[in-house]
Order: structure tokens, then C-alpha cells, then sequence
């Protein structure tokens, strides 16, 4: 089964953001603050635009005047008028005949601030624990705090308390394709084509940013050379169709690298504190503490601090828990959602902690986790009911598969085996519909969704279609039209596609089937096949073509044509147990268990993953194909964020490494041959059963090289990634009798 | 075939036309319309952009087009005219080596210069070495290193 | 960007451009790979750029044990010549840490050395293969060592008007260059170890790249080892001399400290894997 978009993309045929081009359009270009953070005192636009080739420079003044007085989101400003709140925040855009032109003219504007002081390094901005004052410290954005049992006595009761410091470091997206679009304004029409992973959402944030109805909006994606959560909002389409409002003109507007570094909304660093009471070789409490740099986010805005924090708790059940957390405002760009959005940092923590438990009461790390692990029916710390969760499954695979590896492992030093667990849950969004059409020769899926590469839409959506109606998939195809005329739908983020849009084909799809069964006068739903080049219609015995069950207004129509529709029944949580801002509860329970075996040179603390293996419960498995790619394709990821990939930050809030040379993601070089295995027998809210996979398998990635490499040396690495430094450092400190021990 | 030209998929293009100070990126995205080859970091470290220059996979994003009089450039829009990068781009579409598809020109265009600078006796882990300096961020390489082991072995 | 582009075809032309240019003005584009990214990020604003690209320097020759390397040849080239391979190891392996391939078959030799980029993986080797780079001048040509060439990162002896034609290693030897990096593949190195044995005293070269200003000789470790196979324990000696000596300094790449940390082990790997260290039978000191 080869999927339909891969002959053109091996080809170069396929159009993506950064490809697009309009007859007679304008190249634009952003200014950017070169400070972190300022008072503007002037921002002077005069010079630039008597520079050739200059069609219009707009900044904060131009803008209101453009979009009217007052119009869109105070909040949100396009461009800042009185105060800069990170280093490359858009001060001003540029549209000109070429791209050298528009970048010489954005170098041309001249700026003025007066400093202010830089809240740089998150531990230096919150050098303690936040007290009952930080309610109103303008610092923290968000707080959340949530508890059950009784701590206290648990803790007073522990035969000792285990207690550790994580730190995690910003990773950033990396999509190759950085974000692009055209846009152009005409008569109250707004219309960008862009490269998203959510036409729908960025209209909505366009709209809100521009002050312009959602209804003169359209969005009209591109192919996608990745997403990974970076494009989810609205980066470039806004300046692009300000622009064109200012010119009358087609604008391109695409990031260069370096800008996409630094404008990308990536994650940013973390700091967190576990503390565990343990009795009779059980966790029997949990106190959490969370600081989460979101960087120049808005209060109000941050949903990754009560998202993540539930998973700081990890798959494992404990009587008693208090977790807080705080986001706090720092002078960096605004922190953004990466694949699972700090859920591989929240594993790597709460994995790492449980396995270094397990190592100092001397027990077997599967076996201990084994004993805590959530199954179906157990309820998790902040009251939940767990469904069908088929994480102790896959852990005891993977326990049975590191005895094997343990058996053939090396006796020369520095190898060792390590387990990592992770969870998550299918976002459904805000919900979605698809309309199928079917015609004597072709069923189409109509919708709003573009393919981001990981076969979802192209290949996950159809085999949707498939398993109902038996179609031959060649006889399938995606449609996709702009947001003006496809049906509705959240996009491509959460690992919801197959999961929740995927319900929609199938609803759509199982009404076709009664509905062809009716017509061909049965009681039961049809299948369909093919015959030369027409569809038949088959139910039982009975078997007609396509062609002859239409009537002649839905030939002319272009088909049959029934929608389907999805949206999730959202899950419970005891809000007794949350003392302060959101908690999320979750859709379904996907789980993961892998297995790393590394390398460690001791003499070096270079890390070398040899071997992997990932164990996956993702309910039933639509199609193994893109199952496959997916586990492999986020295990490299994972391994990235395990071991090379760091944002660095200067203490003037400046990202010392955007480029591809200092950000290091895996080459093939760095990927070990990745073993894959699916775990059935635990459906999802999905279609047929099956669960999201677009961002679990990244999740256990860290967790199991960091237990790895304590496996091998005895050294506990506490901070990710796993940096050569970091690791020899740890080992330097453990031959020294210091606090290394893992 | 003379100075003043440079050969792009077999058709010559004259380079008076031509900035000095153009790469030769954007002469073939933007001044011959040829955007399958694709623009990645724009300083050489991510190999999106690669292409064949007098056979040798060259980084299109750091070479001037005027530096390239009498040169021959294969992109990948041609490249299944040549045997072996059809042999390549077969394997890439088999393996399912392909997701968001933004790295993959450059990856099929550079395992076919490979296959062809190294003689066909050239060890697999010379290859892999080799491909290292094509990023990919979606595939997690085990199903490009497929492509690689079965395009090896088509064209040996 | 908005440069010109002059390719001269004689070399004495060339260095009367260059000899003519104010400085700023003119940059020289041998490979383009690092020079070009610089025009990009606008860290250089040159009106001109002058192609060596018509120049006869795309050449490799052997002269009984000494090779000469023009400066326009292709990175690429020198690592899959036969007689580096087996001769000189180390320069081919050095070569082979750079970039990836698509960039080595057009990044150069001379184009790394005139740049003087801080963090080469090629002068560490040259500095162990005595290495003298050839210059032509308006006037004159001269002959100057790796040694002296180099002065600090970005910066180099050239005097106005002057290329470097060759580089030219007198002698092959067996050598070995051993890098750490945060990613193995493809990335810049923390530290960089070169070694070589010569035929002459001292018998060994041992430098060191990652370090400030410049990569540099580590004479005082050299000199304590023997002629041919060194005792573990004066490899141990002349590793941690090394380590005590090194002048590195932080930057975003490594600390000075995991950097010293790096170099000892390094220098030991390099030395043993071209002489493996003799092992003391137990009993005797």
C-alpha cells in the first residue's frame, strides 16, 4: 500500500508554503527587536521607505491606521507601540520588488529604547519557591495547584522520602520548511495560502489579530514540510495580508531560518522538584513542584502548564499527592506547543524518578513500575476513571525484551539497558466534519485538513473509509478546499486526526453503507468494490453498480453525498482535588513503553543509543504502514530531545544557536535501527478503536535513555538533554563521591 | 556548450540574465521555476536544497551560480532520467521513505550522486555516512536507511 | 548580498585585485562555504568577491614522500585519494570531519586556512604534518609554515594582495585526528586531537584544536615521548601535560573544563591508535 502523495513529493512536484508564488508579488520582510526588553522611543520607518524597490512599510502607527481604530486584539498586537517583550519580537514589515530589497530596507529602520532589566535565566528570575504573594507578582502568568489524601500523614509515615531536581531545556520544532504564505486583500476579502497544520484555527487567530470577521477571512493551506505543533497559530499569515491591505499586492512573506529559530513558539526550559514518601516498596505520596519558563507569553493564554503538569504525576497511582505549578514570564519569545507539548520532559522527570526509586530500594525498575502502573478501572490522581490502557501490557513486553537484551549485552564497561513510560490522550479539539461523495468511479473525502506528512489525512482518513466499505484505497481520495467551502474541522494537532476526524469518515461512511444497502434492497449496509474502473455496490448476494443506484440528480450532483460529524465527549475530573487554575481531563489513555540499550564512554560521557525497541498501545491499528513511520519518526525525535537538541539563551535574552549546525537535531547518524510493536487489545475513542499516535511516541523517549545510561554507569543524569558534558560532569561527580548516584 | 551558459536539466541557460551574486538556489526556484528543489536553513547544514553539479551532489544554497560556467546541473525535477536516480526515487516511494516530504529531493538527489561517485563494491556504512548531512525531521531515518540498503542493491 | 562577481585566470592578476582593493571591500571566494554564509548573515559586506575558481589550483601531486595540495581543490578530493588514505590517515580523516559531503565537494583547503576559521578540523592535523603554505604575491612568492600562517581565528599572516596557491606537506606519516562533538555526525568539534609520527626528532607531533586563539603544537607533551612505542605511563604523562597546558576557554560549544577534561583522553586515543603503548609486565616500575 503506497500512500498517494509520495510519488509527487519524490518528484518534486509538491507545492509547499515556501513555494508558493503569485504573478507580480511583493517579498517581505519582518524588523525585529534587537533588544529583549525596552521602552520604544522611536522606531523610524522614514529611511526605509526611500529605499529601492520599497512598496510599503507598516509598523504599530500604519497598522491602526490600515485596520481601523481600535480593531484587533489589544493583547495581541501586531506590532508593539510602547514596550518590547523579547528579542525578535516584529517591530515592523516590509514589502518590496525582491527579497534583498525588503531585507536591505528592514535593516534600514532605525530604532531607539530605553532598556529595561531582562528577565533572562528562569531559576535567576524565581530564585526561590513562589509564597502567597505570587498571585499578584506580574512574573507568574499561571498557577496551578491541585492535591487529594493526606500528605502529611503519609509522608510522617514514609520509611524515607525520595526526594530529586529535574531540569529540562527548550526544544524546538524544526520543521525543514519554515513558516510561508501569500496573501492578498481585495474588496473586503482577506485570503492567505499558507503552510499550516490548521487553516481553520489560523483564521480564527488571524481574525482576532486583524480585527477583521472571521467570515471575509479565507485560509487556504499548502502542503506542509512539517509541523510538529509549530504551526498551529498564526506566525506569518497576519503581517502577509497587513501588507497586501497596505498595497493592493500579492505579499510573500517566509521566515529565514534563523528568524524561524527564533519567532517558532518552542518550548523553553523547566525547572521541577519530586518528592516521594515510600512504604513497603510503594510510593505512597507525591509532592510535585513545577517552574515552567513560557517565556512573553499572556496571562491567561498558557495552556501548557496545567496540560503538562498532569503528567508530572506519570501513569502511576500514589494515595496521596500535591502538585503545583507556576508559568513565569520571562524575556524570551513565547513559549509554544512541540509534538506532546513538554510531555517527553514531564516522562523523562517522573520516569527518571521512579526508576531511581526503584534502584535505591534495590528492586527491579519494570517490576516496581509494574506495581504503581494505571490499568483500566483505576482512577488517576485528580479522579479520572482510566479506560482501556494498555500501558502495563506493554511495559511487561518490554520488560521481557530487556531480560533477552540483558542476556546478549556486552561485558566490556559502559553498556546498559533502560525502560521509559509515557502516556497521553487524544485531543479532539473543538471537533470536525467530513463529507464523503461517493461517484460511480470514486469515493472522496471532503474536508479541512492538510496532510503535515505524517499520513493522517492522506492515508489515515481513507483507511477509515476502507475498513467500512471494503473500498479498494486507490479508489479513495482526500479532497481539500479552503476554509470558505470544506467542512469544519480543529486541524492537524493533538494526535487527533484519525481519532476524532476519523469519526466523522466513519459515521459518514457507515450511513453510505445502510444507504447503499437500502438501495439495493437489502436490510444490510453495503461494501463496495471495484469492476473495470466503476464501483459496485455489494450486499450479500446482491451486487450493482455504483452508477445504477444514483439518481440522475446525484450523478449530476458529482455524487452521493452523506457528512459525518465528531466531537469528543470530554472526560471527567474530580474538580474537588484542583485548588487552583485548569486542569485537563483526557479523551482516552494511550501508553508506551520502550526500551533503549546505550553506550556510555565513560571517559567522554558520550551517549550512543545501540538498540531500541518501542512498545505502543494505540488501540486498534488502522493501517501498520503509518503506524511503523510514526513510532520511527518520533523516536528520532525523542532521541534528539534526549540527547542534542537544547535551545541555549544568553543572559540577554538572546537564542545563541538558531541554525541547524547549533541546534543539533539526529542525523541519520545518531538513529539505531528502532524495533516497533503495537499492543492491541485496549481500544480508543477512535474510530474502530483506535488511539492518537502523532506525538506518544516521542513521549518515553528521554526517560529510557536517561535510566539507560544510569544502568550503565550508576551516574543519574538529572538534566535533558544528555549532553556529553552533562553526562561526564554527573560521572565526574559520582567518582567523587559526590551526588551523582542514580 | 560555452562559458556563458550553464546547463540546467539539459537545457542550457544563459547566465547574463543572472545577478552575480545570485546562488544558484534561487536562480532555479525563482528565475527557472524549478522549486522542487527546496530551501531549507539557507547555510548549508540541512541538505535540502542538493543537487547534481557535474554529477556531484553540491549544496545549491552555498555555490554561485556564475561560479558554475560549462557546468551541467541535474535537479530533481530530471532526475528520473537518470537510470539511477530512478532507481532511487522508486525506492524512496516504495519504503514509504517520504512523510512531510521537504527533505526528500534533496535526499534522492543526493543518494544518487553517491551511488554513482562510489564504486558499487563501497561498504553500506560508507553510504549511511555519507547521507548524514540530509536532515530529516519526520521519518526518524529507518525507512530512508531501507531506501538506501534497496537502491544499493537495484543499482549494483 | 549585492556584490560582484571577478574571476581572474592568471594568478598574478588576481593578486593585483587584491593588492588594488581597499580592505572590507573584497572578499576571496574559493569553495563559498563559509564565505558565503557570512554575506548572508551580513557579517561581511564585500562590494566584490574574487573566484579563484579559474586559477590552476585544483591540483594533487606527489613528490616522493611529499604531497602538494593546491588551494582550489575540493575537500572531497584529497580524503578519496588513495595515497592520502594509506599514507597520511590523519589528513584524510581530519578532511573527512568536515560538513558533510555535498559541502567537501566544494569546500577547499586553501579556502579553510585563508578564512582562519576557529573551530577548523584541519589545522590541527596540518600543524603535525609541518605543513608550509605556498603564497604568490604581486611581487613575489614565499613559503610560510602552517605554524606561522594562522594567527588567531579569522585571521592569518597574509600580506596585502597575497593567495595561498598550495599547501605542501614535506613528509607523509602515520598519523590519526580524533574529535568530540555534541553530535557525532556532522557538527562542530569540541576539541580536535591530531598526531603524528615523524622520521626525525621530535618524533612525535601531538595538536590540538578548540583551543584560543588558535589550534597548537603541544610540544612540551611531545617531547615525552620515545621514538617509536611509548610506555603506558609516558603516554599518561604527556596526556596530562597536556591537559595542565591546553588554553581553552567557555563558549556555547563546551567549558573550558569538560574541554580539558576531553583533551587528555584524547591524546591518548590519537598516539595509541597510531603506536599502541607498551604495557609494563607486572613487577617492573
Amino acid at each position: 500500500m503506497i500512500r498517494s502523495d509520495l510519488l509527487a513529493k519524490a518528484s518534486g512536484a509538491t507545492e509547499f508554503g515556501t513555494d508558493l508564488a503569485e504573478p507580480e508579488m511583493l517579498w517581505a520582510a519582518l524588523v525585529l527587536a534587537p533588544i529583549a526588553h525596552g521602552r520604544i522611543r522611536r522606531v523610524d520607518l522614514s529611511k526605509a521607505r526611500a529605499m529601492p524597490g520599497v512598496h510599503a512599510v507598516v509598523g504599530a502607527e500604519e497598522t491602526a491606521r490600515l485596520l481601523g481604530p481600535g480593531a484587533g486584539d489589544p493583547e495581541r498586537p501586531l506590532f508593539p507601540s510602547t514596550e518590547v517583550r523579547y528579542r525578535g519580537q516584529p517591530l515592523a514589515a516590509v514589502a518590496a520588488s525582491s527579497l534583498a530589497e525588503a531585507r536591505a530596507a528592514a535593516r534600514a529602520v532605525q530604532m531607539e529604547f530605553d532598556p529595561l532589566p531582562i528577565a533572562g535565566d528562569l531559576e535567576e528570575v524565581v530564585a526561590e519557591w513562589p509564597g502567597s504573594e505570587a498571585g499578584s507578582d506580574p512574573r507568574m502568568i499561571a498557577h496551578v495547584r491541585a492535591s487529594n489524601g493526606d500528605l502529611g500523614e503519609e509522608f510522617r509515615l514514609a520509611e524515607f522520602v525520595h526526594a530529586e531536581t529535574y531540569r529540562t531545556n527548550g526544544v524546538a520544532q524544526v520543521a525543514l520548511e519554515p513558516h510561508a504564505c501569500v496573501a492578498k486583500v481585495d474588496v473586503g476579502r482577506w485570503f492567505v495560502r499558507t503552510s499550516t497544520q490548521t487553516p481553520f484555527g489560523i483564521r480564527e487567530d488571524a481574525s482576532s489579530i486583524l480585527g477583521v470577521p472571521e467570515a471575509s477571512l479565507v485560509v487556504e493551506g499548502s502542503w506542509v514540510g512539517g509541523g510538529f505543533g509549530g504551526k498551529t497559530a498564526a506566525l506569518v499569515e497576519p503581517y502577509a495580508l497587513l501588507l497586501s491591505a497596505a498595497t493592493g499586492r500579492w505579499v510573500r512573506l517566509s521566515l529565514s531560518y534563523t528568524e524561524e529559530f527564533v519567532l517558532g513558539r518552542s518550548t523553553l526550559p523547566a525547572v521541577v522538584r519530586l518528592e516521594s514518601a515510600v512504604r513497603a516498596g510503594r510510593v505512597t505520596a507525591r509532592r510535585v513542584r513545577l517552574l515552567l519558563d513560557t517565556g512573553a507569553s499572556l496571562p491567561g493564554r498558557d495552556f501548557a502548564t496545567g496540560y503538562a503538569i498532569g503528567f508530572l504525576l506519570g501513569p502511576y497511582r500514589s494515595d496521596a499527592f500535591d502538585i503545583e505549578g507556576y508559568a513565569v514570564r520571562t524575556n524570551k519569545p513565547p513559549f509554544g506547543p512541540h509534538r506532546a507539548p513538554f510531555a517527553p520532559q514531564c516522562s523523562f522527570v517522573a520516569d527518571s524518578h521512579m526508576d531511581s526509586i526503584a534502584r535505591r530500594l534495590g528492586v527491579d525498575p519494570v517490576a516496581f513500575r509494574l506495581a504503581h502502573v494505571w490499568r483500566a478501572g483505576d482512577v488517576t490522581p485528580l479522579g479520572q476513571a482510566v479506560g482501556p490502557f494498555g500501558l502495563a501490557e506493554c511495559l511487561e513486553k518490554a520488560g521481557a525484551l530487556l531480560a533477552i537484551w540483558r542476556r546478549e549485552l556486552p561485558t566490556a564497561d559502559g553498556f546498559g539497558l533502560g525502560v521509559g513510560c509515557g502516556y497521553w490522550s487524544t485531543n479532539a479539539g473543538a471537533g470536525g466534519e467530513a463529507l464523503l461523495r461517493l461517484s460511480p468511479n470514486e469515493l472522496t473525502i471532503d474536508q479541512g485538513e492538510r496532510e503535515i506528512g505524517s499520513g493522517s489525512v492522506v492515508r489515515g482518513l481513507v483507511a477509515v473509509a476502507e475498513r467500512v466499505l471494503k473500498i479498494p484505497s486507490d479508489a479513495v481520495r482526500v479532497g481539500y478546499s479552503d476554509t470558505s467551502r470544506a467542512p469544519f474541522d480543529s486541524g492537524v494537532f493533538g494526535s487527533r486526526t484519525v481519532g476524532a476526524l476519523g469519526q466523522a469518515v466513519e459515521k459518514a461512511a457507515r450511513r453510505l453503507a445502510t444507504e447503499l444497502g437500502r438501495r439495493l434492497g437489502t436490510s444490510d449496509p453495503a461494501t463496495l468494490a471495484r469492476d473495470d474502473d466503476q464501483l459496485v455496490a455489494i450486499s450479500g448476494a446482491v451486487r450493482r453498480p455504483v452508477r445504477e443506484l444514483l439518481t440522475s440528480e446525484e450523478l449530476r450532483a458529482g455524487g452521493l453525498e452523506f457528512p459525518g460529524q465528531h466531537a469528543a465527549p470530554p472526560g471527567r475530573i474530580d474538580d474537588s482535588r484542583v485548588g487552583a487554575g485548569t486542569f485537563y481531563p483526557y479523551t482516552d489513555f494511550t501508553g508506551a513503553a520502550h526500551v533503549a540499550l546505550v553506550h556510555v564512554d565513560r571517559a567522554t560521557g558520550a551517549v550512543r543509543v545501540l538498540r531500541y525497541a518501542a512498545f505502543h498501545d494505540a488501540g486498534v491499528v488502522i493501517d501498520p504502514a503509518t503506524f511503523r513511520a510514526q513510532v520511527e519518526g518520533g523516536v528520532a525525535m525523542g532521541l534528539g530531545s534526549a540527547l542534542t537538541e537544547e535551545t541555549l539563551w544568553g543572559p540577554d535574552g538572546r537564542l545563541l544557536n538558531p541554525s541547524l549546525l547549533d541546534y543539533r537535531i539526529p542525523t541519520l547518524g545518531e538513529v539505531p535501527p528502532i524495533e516497533v510493536h503495537a499492543v492491541p487489545g485496549h481500544p480508543g475513542a477512535g474510530p474502530f478503536g483506535a488511539k492518537g499516535l502523532g506525538e506518544p511516541p516521542i513521549i518515553p523517549v528521554p526517560a529510557a535513555v536517561a535510566n539507560a545510561v544510569a544502568d550503565a554507569t550508576g551516574a543519574r543524569v538529572r538534566e535533558m538533554p544528555l549532553t556529553p558534558e552533562r553526562v561526564a560532569r554527573t560521572l565526574n561527580l559520582l567518582a567523587s563521591g559526590g551526588t551523582g548516584r542514580g | 556548450m560555452g562559458d556563458s551558459e550553464l546547463v540546467v536539466n539539459g537545457r542550457a541557460t544563459a547566465l547574463a540574465s543572472v545577478p552575480e551574486d545570485e546562488r544558484l538556489l534561487d536562480t532555479l526556484r525563482w528565475r527557472l521555476g524549478l522549486r522542487g528543489t527546496k530551501e531549507g536553513c539557507r547555510s548549508g547544514d540541512c541538505g535540502a536544497c542538493v543537487v547534481l553539479v557535474d554529477g556531484r551532489s553540491t549544496l545549491s544554497c552555498l555555490t554561485l551560480t556564475h561560479e558554475l560556467p560549462g557546468a551541467s546541473v541535474t535537479t530533481i525535477e530530471s532526475i528520473s532520467e537518470d537510470p539511477v536516480g530512478r532507481v532511487v526515487q522508486d525506492a524512496f516511494v516504495a519504503e514509504g521513505a517520504v512523510q512531510c516530504g521537504y527533505c526528500t529531493p534533496g535526499f534522492v538527489v543526493a543518494l544518487t550522486g553517491l551511488l554513482k561517485e562510489l564504486p558499487p563494491s563501497a561498504p553500506l556504512p560508507e553510504l549511511l555516512d555519507e547521507m548524514q548531512g540530509n536532515l530529516c525531521r519526520c521519518t526518524g531515518y529507518g525507512s530512508i536507511v531501507r531506501a538506501i540498503v534497496r537502491a544499493r542493491e537495484a543499482t549494483r | 548580498m549585492g556584490f560582484t562577481l571577478v574571476a581572474p585566470d592568471q594568478p598574478k592578476e588576481a593578486c593585483a585585485l587584491l593588492a588594488r582593493s581597499a580592505p572590507g571591500e573584497i572578499s576571496v571566494l574559493a569553495g563559498g562555504t563559509d564565505v558565503l554564509p557570512d554575506v548572508e548573515a551580513g557579517r561581511v559586506r564585500p562590494s566584490r568577491l574574487l573566484s579563484l575558481r579559474r586559477l590552476p589550483w585544483r591540483t594533487l601531486g606527489w613528490n616522493g614522500g611529499s604531497l602538494t595540495i593546491g588551494s582550489t581543490l575540493p575537500l572531497r578530493e584529497i580524503e578519496a585519494d588513495p595515497g592520502v588514505r594509506e599514507r597520511i590517515p590523519g589528513l584524510a580523516q581530519a578532511v573527512h570531519a568536515v560538513g558533510s559531503l555535498a559541502l567537501r565537494h566544494r569546500a577547499t583547503l586553501g579556502g579553510n586556512l585563508g578564512r582562519a576559521a576557529p573551530t577548523s578540523d584541519l589545522l590541527p592535523i596540518l600543524l603535525t604534518l609541518d605543513a608550509v603554505v605556498n603564497l604568490v604575491g604581486v611581487d613575489a612568492s614565499r613559503s610560510v609554515p602552517v605554524d606561522q600562517f594562522v594567527v588567531a581565528s579569522r585571521s592569518t599572516t597574509l600580506r596585502p594582495g597575497e593567495l595561498i596557491a598550495s599547501i605542501t606537506i614535506p613528509e607523509a606519516r602515520p598519523s590519526q585526528y580524533v574529535w568530540q562533538r555534541v553530535r557525532p555526525s556532522n557538527d562542530i568539534s569540541q576539541v580536535g586531537v591530531a598526531a603524528a609520527r615523524a622520521s626525525r626528532p621530535p618524533y612525535w607531533r601531538i595538536a590540538l584544536g578548540g583551543v584560543v586563539p588558535r589550534s597548537i603544537r603541544l610540544e612540551g607533551a611531545e617531547r615525552l615521548l620515545p621514538a617509536v612505542r611509548p610506555l603506558v605511563s609516558e603516554l599518561e604523562a604527556a596526556a596530562a601535560l597536556a591537559a595542565r597546558l591546553a588554553p581553552f576557554a567557555t563558549d556555547k560549544r563546551a567549558s573550558e573544563a569538560y574541554r580539558r577534561q576531553l583533551v587528555g583522553i584524547l591524546v591518548r586515543r590519537a598516539v595509541a591508535s597510531i603506536s599502541p603503548p607498551i604495557v609494563p609486565p607486572v613487577g617492573v616500575a
